[in-house]
């Protein structure tokens, strides 16, 4: 709402344009760097404890990154000798831990490890990666399956 | 009977909206006003018969009427009755349902407080807001229907997702984003309806400004509310995990915010008009974008989106919205330009500029950061995700630089500054800011985080105090005012220079706040038998007392609770504990979270052996955590202090529209 046209003062000369231009590339540039010289190193991959078991024996002892669900009352002792169980909805595995893990992991958050499938089935985790939370993920969504049900039961 | 009412209104709905979206072109085309009159009555019937169908949902949730789907899922006969009205918004189908709602009652208000007013642009905003709506009732009738029926009925449903139904905050975030997001048409609209009839001028600026506004308010409550569920739900000591949900949430805030800035330059210089009305485009496209995220599974998964037919639904709306939105916007370029060539490099709009670039720096970040697993699954296949450390690496060294233009910004001349003004005004300030950062270091604060974010709230606040002071002053010796009466005219006089201080009040309280519970909260965790006590920080906790049985509200959840007693600064009893609900595989955590102006006492039970009775408990003492909430309110007031209609500004606009 204008009620008077403000007095504008006079116009700056022609080669500030680029000085400002200038200045929006640096500020371009630093930001383009930020976001891309660290997201290789930010980019985690996994495989479910599903797709985990799914390749059979021949992963044991293979460096492998493990991502699922810690189950709820399933986190007992602390790190070095810390065990958990991480689970997709539909396999789960053990996990132990030597390393402590980062300040939020918790009970039924979504996480990542890295380490090697023992031969007892238990996943020796030399690294607790806590990804990020998939507890209010929509019931509809796809991700984890959500549990079976049936109206008729 | 209702739910089969609830459908069929649906289908009429979609109808309304579909008819008044054709006559609102038809009217526009030719002017005639009784067209346009029917028009905004069937939206008005549109709105009303939507408002029928939330009615005849939440009806059939409070009776437990499992004969529809959706109740089956997300209701129980136990459910509390709160709980079975807020569930709703607990799922994907009654989430657009209430979606619709709003879209709708947004729609109405805006077309019934202009239907004497902006007679050129109206018929535009009708049609662009009619169309809107009638995608949502379309996605209703045939991608998720609400009201599916099911047989045979069950004698008990599914109840609610336990972590939707733990928490009372459940009634209030959802409610607030949802607003905040629907409201976002509103501005869209009024863009396309300026690009049709080549109207783009300061008068259309003033509104769209105010209705960016509105919405604005609701999503950035929404934003904070949603933060402070997840802190005092999931029992994880945080409130932010730059989760795809939290991004969605984001991205149009952070457009919006840009957009709101920027057209500040546009309405005083007549430049940045084309950038304008991009963020308005790119904040009501962002809305269906988060839509998309959140509501199609991609993020969990690129498999997930096929079987979802709303994913579809909303892709296509997408592409759609974006390719008409920018053919106009290309096609008007020629109407759109600089009217002035842009001021210096240190002046108020290059300060304006650059701000803009960081908000739009942040949004790509945010963006790039969430979908690029999602570009990785669907190019190798394989699972992926980026961590919340990136998102901090990248975003906040953008959100200091956007602080300190917080405190330069509305010192700075518009045109150009010499340096003798900026040694001036900024000498004070910068010696303030710097002079904090000593004191807190004599306080024994080491880290840089916090150190630096005093510092820099410290400068901003000093800068925005001697604005006021300057002038009051001014105003006090002209009219012979006391001072503190002069401040309080002043501010009622300019609404929307002093709200928007205000609201960079609040900021900076957010900013500390943030800086400090990031770097400065301690925790533990320890199993204790009964009568055993741990010690954090200056308090004591000692567990004194073990007890499962069914919750009261609801006697089908089994609650485990611990109960302790707090000695230290906050002493008396506390009790936290673990909830068994009968449709979750896993048990939901309780917090407890006992606030002080200083910091939060934080106590969340992990598990516990039934047998020994002991417990293991994380308890953590995080500071300065209720400023955070604090500072998001302060904002809230700001924004609305801005577009508090003011009596003499309405008298003026009563005469001008009399005089049209």
């Amino acid at each position: 709402m204008t009620l008077a046209r403000p007095v504008l003062p006079p116009l700056p000369p022609r080669g500030r344009r680029w000085g400002l231009l200038a200045g929006v590339a640096v500020v371009v540039g630093v930001i383009g760097y930020l976001a891309f010289s660290s997201v290789g190193n930010a980019l985690v991959y996994y495989l479910t404890p599903t797709e985990l078991l799914a390749r059979g024996p021949a992963e044991v002892g293979k460096t492998e990154r493990l991502g699922g669900l810690v189950k709820v009352g399933s986190i007992s002792g602390e790190a070095p000798d810390l065990s958990f169980i991480l689970t997709d909805g539909i396999t789960e595995i053990s996990v132990h831990a030597a390393a402590a893990p980062t300040r939020s992991f918790r009970e039924g958050i979504g996480a990542v490890v890295e380490g090697e499938l023992r031969a007892d089935g238990v996943f020796e985790a030399t690294q607790v990666i806590v990804k990020h939370d998939e507890n209010y993920v929509a019931p509809s969504a796809g991700g984890l399956p959500t549990q079976a049900f049936d109206p008729g039961s | 009977m209702i739910p089969t009412l609830g459908h069929l209104v649906v289908i009429i709905g979609l109808a309304a909206t579909l008819y008044a979206a054709g006559v609102f072109i038809l009217g526009g085309r030719s002017g005639d006003a009784a067209a346009l009159a029917s028009a905004r009555r069937a939206m008005y019937a549109a709105f009303g018969l939507v408002a029928f169908a939330c009615v005849a949902m939440v009806l059939s949730l409070l009776t437990h009427d499992f004969s529809v789907l959706y109740v089956a899922r997300n209701n129980a006969t136990t459910t509390p009755p709160f709980y079975s009205v807020i569930s709703l918004w607990a799922a994907l189908e009654g989430s657009i349902l209430f979606w619709t709602l709003l879209a709708s009652g947004w729609a109405s208000l805006v077309l019934y407080r202009y239907r004497a007013r902006l007679p050129a642009l109206m018929p535009w905003v009708g049609a662009t807001l009619a169309l809107g709506t009638a995608f949502f009732f379309a996605v209703m009738a045939w991608a998720g229907d609400p009201f599916v029926r099911v047989t045979p009925i069950g004698l008990e449903g599914n109840g609610p997702n336990a972590l939707l139904q733990n928490h009372p905050f459940m009634g209030l975030h959802p409610p607030l984003l949802y607003l905040g997001y629907t409201g976002m048409a509103i501005p869209f609209a009024f863009g396309m309806a300026a690009l049709i009839t080549r109207r783009t001028d300061e008068e259309w600026l003033a509104v769209v400004r105010r209705w960016t506004l509105v919405p604005w308010i609701f999503l950035t409550a929404g934003i904070v509310a949603g933060a402070w569920w997840s802190y005092a739900v999931l029992g994880w000591g945080g409130y932010w995990a730059w989760d795809p949900v939290e991004n969605a949430a984001l991205l149009p805030w952070l457009t919006a915010t840009a957009f709101i800035h920027s057209s500040m330059v546009a309405e005083r210089r007549g430049t940045l008009r084309t950038w304008t009305h991009a963020l308005v485009i790119a904040t009501f496209v962002l809305t269906l974008v988060g839509t998309f995220l959140t509501r199609s599974g991609i993020v969990n998964s690129v498999h997930a989106f096929t079987t979802s037919g709303i994913g579809a639904w909303f892709a296509s709306a997408i592409l759609v919205t974006l390719s008409v939105a920018v053919g106009l916007l290309i096609w008007r370029l020629p109407d759109l330009r600089d009217r002035r060539p842009a001021g210096g490099v240190v002046s108020r709009e290059s300060a304006f500029l650059f701000n803009n670039v960081l908000f739009l720096g942040i949004t790509f970040a945010v963006l790039f950061g969430t979908l690029y697993p999602v570009l990785v699954e669907a190019t190798t296949g394989a699972k992926a995700s980026v961590g919340a450390p990136w998102f901090n690496r990248v975003n906040a060294p953008i959100f200091v630089a956007l602080l300190f233009l917080a405190g330069v910004g509305p010192a700075l001349p518009w045109g150009g500054a010499s340096w003798a003004t900026v040694r001036e005004r900024f000498a004070v300030p910068i010696l303030s800011g710097v002079g904090v950062v000593v004191a807190a270091w004599a306080m024994g604060v080491r880290d840089p985080a916090p150190l630096g974010m005093l510092g820099l709230a410290t400068f901003v606040l000093v800068v925005m105090g001697d604005e006021v002071v300057r002038g009051a002053r001014s105003r006090a010796r002209s009219r012979g005012e006391p001072t503190p009466l002069a401040v309080l005219r002043l501010a009622t006089r300019n609404r929307r220079r002093y709200g928007g201080y205000l609201a960079h009040v609040g900021i900076c309280v957010m900013a500390v706040a943030i800086a400090v519970s990031a770097t400065l909260s301690s925790d533990r965790t320890a199993t204790l038998g009964l009568g055993e006590s741990l010690s954090i920080g200056s308090y004591t906790l000692t567990y004194d007392k073990f007890v499962t049985e069914p919750l009261a509200s609801d006697p089908r959840v089994i609650e485990t609770r611990a109960e302790l007693t707090v000695s230290g600064p906050q002493a008396g009893p506390i009790a936290t504990s673990l909830r068994d609900y009968p449709n979750s595989s896993t048990a939901i955590a309780t917090p407890v979270v006992r606030t002080a102006l200083d910091e939060d006492l934080y106590v969340t039970l992990l598990g516990y052996n039934p047998t020994t009775r002991a417990a293991t408990f994380r308890v953590f003492v995080n500071p300065l955590v209720m400023w955070i909430w604090t500072g998001g309110a302060i904002v809230a007031l700001g924004a609305l202090f801005a577009i508090w209609p003011d009596r003499r500004r309405v008298a003026v606009e009563a005469a001008l529209a009399a005089g049209t």
